[in-house]
């Protein structure tokens, strides 16, 4: 499960991320970091699901990060696809390849919805709603 | 037998080039990929009273109007007054082929024979008397690739490109390619009927910029834009460059000898292009070559730069360029589309020559000052503030004993440290210091400080030692002087 981690300034200079991984032995992988004095927000990928992931996600809560989940993903317009190839070597986690007769296509799971496909569509036919 | 450009190549690789040669009569190509040096004519009839345009926009998208009462020519690449980078010239023709209604704006200057100052009305392309597409450059035979050697994105024509060679795009069908097809330049030339934007289309002449000696082949192309379809014309945005028109071209390759042959069974692994530096701000052919590979390498997904993996993509779509090779295929069976002789073949002896420019470019040398006033690390705050409004200066570079360059810090810094009771300058200096080299051109080190929202470079060396400061009121001053307006 992909997960958005927002640190306020109280919290951001606290290791939350180094103890939860200490204290779960899980191998949670920092897919995108942005972080400064004010605040930091990171995207991981976190190998658990249904009551394992909430029981992590409390853990995030309960040292105030702010946490959330990634639900929506890319809509990517077939008709108006041209599957030309500009978004998929610009993609930092090679979510966007091209499928059998040189279609593009997605695989979900990777995407961490940082937009960058989307800008660098020439035909404008991806969305992050 | 007509084939398309795959099949041709299987067919070459089972049965050799020369049962290829008698048994295949035509072999269609194809490419669909972002053409700028696309764009329409068109003419719009008189109103009553009459009109004679001398600015003229569809949806906000200016026209070029050097030309009679109610001509225009639409060009792929102009920009929406009120979009901008979303809509331009490729976007109107896209919507005038899908049959919209587009807003008509026109302005005049009133005449005796055109009283007619302004007019506004909604037109759709049944409207209008001519719609032709006229591109004066399509179809290039190849095209250098692109990555980014430097530590930030760039935006370029050729798509976004990540820091630190993060990746490479291309553009162009290869083994698909019309002009790939004909290497030789020995059946295309001007009259022959062509696929284009999903209409029948004739090759009118060589394109701007053909180069034939360095297999950089291009074409001119004309054809009736009302029997096109928008799928094979559609309008692009290049982030942060621009707008385009992504132009669907296959033309038929009439298999008339060997050598012809040969070229129209060429393999991407046999069609090789350069993977060139766009971080480096250079006239196009003297980018830093990174890398010589195949169209094979390219549509791999993957090309090793030094120790690197690097993910490859295109720009031009494969698969669209294959569904027009099928569609040229189909109409040339079905006597949809009769092969032509050109009346003339593209010309082999063509050369691109750069621009020549006859005054010389600014350059950092020209407009930075060499008397540069610096400070040692060690130095105290209040001596370096008092420093600088003596000598009425913003920008402090910090230099070592042998005075390479180690930091820089401006009066806001000052002023920050003397808020917050710093002493050290070598505590609040800035170390990751933004320089330029004084070989630099004035323009691109301009851009390097509107980039980083700075006001002064120090001037360095190739060894960091200091040898001037630039700032913008430097700049300034050398345009006012040298009587240039703008940068």
């Amino acid at each position: 499960m992909r997960v958005r981690l927002t640190y306020s300034y109280q919290v951001v200079e606290k290791p939350v991320l180094a103890d939860i991984i200490l204290k779960t032995g899980l191998q949670i992988n920092i897919l995108e970091a942005k972080v400064n004095a004010q605040k930091g927000e990171l995207v991981v990928s976190i190998p658990a699901t249904g009551r394992e992931l909430e029981k992590i996600l409390a853990m995030f809560k309960q040292a105030e990060v702010e946490v959330q989940k990634f639900t929506k993903t890319l809509h990517i317009d077939q008709e108006s696809c041209i599957s030309c190839g500009a978004c998929i070597s610009p993609c930092p986690t090679r979510a966007l390849n091209f499928g059998p007769e040189w279609t593009l296509e997605f695989d979900e799971e990777k995407c961490v919805a940082c937009r960058t496909c989307v800008d660098a569509c020439p035909v404008r036919a991806i969305a992050l709603p | 037998m007509v084939l398309t450009a795959e099949e041709m190549i299987k067919l070459v690789e089972s049965g050799g080039v020369e049962v290829a040669a008698k048994e295949v009569d035509v072999v269609t190509s194809g490419t669909f990929g972002a053409m700028c040096s696309s764009g329409a004519f068109l003419n719009f009839g008189h109103a009553d009273p009459p009109i004679k345009m001398t600015k003229c926009w569809l949806n906000d998208v200016p026209l070029y109007k050097g030309l009679a009462a109610v001509d225009g020519y639409l060009g792929v690449t102009a920009l929406s007054e009120t979009r901008g980078f979303e809509y331009g010239g490729g976007h109107v023709i896209e919507d005038l082929v899908a049959g919209k209604e587009i807003e008509l704006r026109a302005e005049s200057y009133g005449t005796d024979c055109y009283p007619r100052r302004h007019v506004e009305t909604v037109i759709t392309i049944d409207d209008l008397n001519q719609a032709v597409l006229l591109n004066p450059r399509n179809c290039y035979q190849r095209y250098d690739a692109a990555t980014n050697s430097t530590d930030r994105v760039i935006y370029t024509y050729m798509g976004t490109l990540l820091p630190n060679y993060g990746n490479i795009t291309f553009s162009g069908a290869g083994q698909l390619n019309p002009l790939c097809k004909d290497w030789n330049y020995e059946t295309i030339g001007i009259g022959t009927r062509i696929f284009l934007g999903g209409g029948i289309g004739y090759v009118i002449g060589e394109g701007t910029q053909h180069s034939p000696k360095k297999g950089f082949g291009t074409l001119m192309v004309r054809g009736d834009l009302k029997q096109m379809k928008s799928q094979y014309l559609r309008g692009g945005v290049f982030h942060r460059y621009g707008v385009t028109l992504y132009v669907g071209v296959g033309i038929p390759i009439p298999i008339v000898n060997e050598k012809v042959a040969s070229a129209a069974a060429l393999r991407d692994d046999e069609i090789f292009v350069d993977i060139r530096d766009y971080g480096v701000p250079t006239r196009p052919d003297l980018r830093p070559v990174v890398k010589h590979v195949s169209y094979a390498e390219l549509r791999s997904g993957k090309v090793t730069i030094g120790e690197k993996d690097v993910p490859s993509s295109s720009l031009s779509s494969y698969k669209m360029a294959r569904d027009i090779s099928e569609i040229l295929k189909k109409w040339i069976l079905e006597e949809k589309l009769l092969l032509t002789k050109p009346v003339e073949l593209l010309p082999t002896q063509r050369e691109f020559k750069p621009l020549k420019i006859k005054e010389k470019e600014l350059s950092v040398r020209d407009a930075m000052r060499t008397e540069v006033i610096t400070a040692k690390p060690d130095d105290d705050v209040k001596d370096v503030a008092r420093k600088l409004v003596q000598k009425g200066i913003d920008h402090l570079p910090v230099v070592d004993e042998q005075r390479k360059l180690i930091g820089i810090v401006t009066s806001w810094d000052l002023a920050r440290a003397i808020a917050n009771d710093k002493r050290k300058l070598a505590d609040i200096m800035t170390k990751r210091v933004i320089t330029a080299l004084d070989n630099e051109s004035i323009d691109v080190v301009a851009r390097r400080m509107a980039r980083h929202n700075i006001s002064g470079v120090p001037v360095v060396d190739a060894s960091n030692l200091i040898i001037g400061i630039l700032t913008t009121d430097d700049i300034s001053r050398k345009l006012i002087e040298g009587g240039r307006t703008t940068v």
